[in-house]
């Protein structure tokens, strides 16, 4: 499975389609590989394994969020002010 | 007996019924056939969206986050153009 995510990773080249946002306003796909991506790292170091598969949510996000969204919620994250659940 | 004009008007209609015998109430059925088809449609689409779509969520301490519940091959879209939804897989990693 590790083997498989990171060739993934290797060869990302977009956010792929997700089921969950089916329609134009992606708004939410962004916010939940934010989220995701946190969340992954956050459950992963706590079970003592590797990081590196929460990679592809970080990939994913960077694709399809702003930048100054990114940059704001990762201020957010740092004064422990961040709106969301991770 | 009413007052000279509204008799008047009163014959004047008899006579358009008469020459017009088809104006009926039986002839507004399918009116009413559409409206109430497309009465029934809205409700039907309305109670869709409240009980199925993956953003809504009536419980917020059981039901968080509804749009992670859906298969990644699942569609809610009625009509998907150029998707083919069976052929999607799993792409996230667990964790």
């Amino acid at each position: 499975m590790a083997e498989a995510v990171s060739d993934k990773i290797k060869n990302y080249k977009t956010a792929p389609f997700d089921a969950r946002f089916p329609n134009t306003n992606q708004t939410r796909n962004c916010f939940q590989n934010y989220l995701d991506f946190h969340r992954c790292n956050k459950a992963l170091s706590a079970k003592g394994q590797e990081v590196s598969p929460c990679e592809w949510y970080q990939k994913v996000y960077k694709s399809l969020c702003p930048m100054s969204w990114v940059s704001k919620w990762d201020e957010q994250i740092e004064n422990g002010s961040f709106p969301g659940k991770i | 007996p009413l007052p000279v004009r509204k008799q008047q008007i009163y014959t004047d209609l008899q006579q358009l019924l008469l020459l017009h015998s088809k104006l009926k109430k039986e002839n507004l059925i399918p009116l009413f056939i559409f409206i109430s088809g497309g009465a029934t449609m809205s409700v039907l689409a309305l109670t869709r969206a409240a009980l199925k779509n993956p953003d809504v969520s009536w419980d917020h301490k059981n039901n968080p986050e509804p749009w992670n519940k859906m298969e990644p091959n699942q569609q809610y879209k009625l009509l998907a153009v150029n998707m083919d939804y069976s052929k999607l897989k799993k792409d996230r990693p667990d964790f």
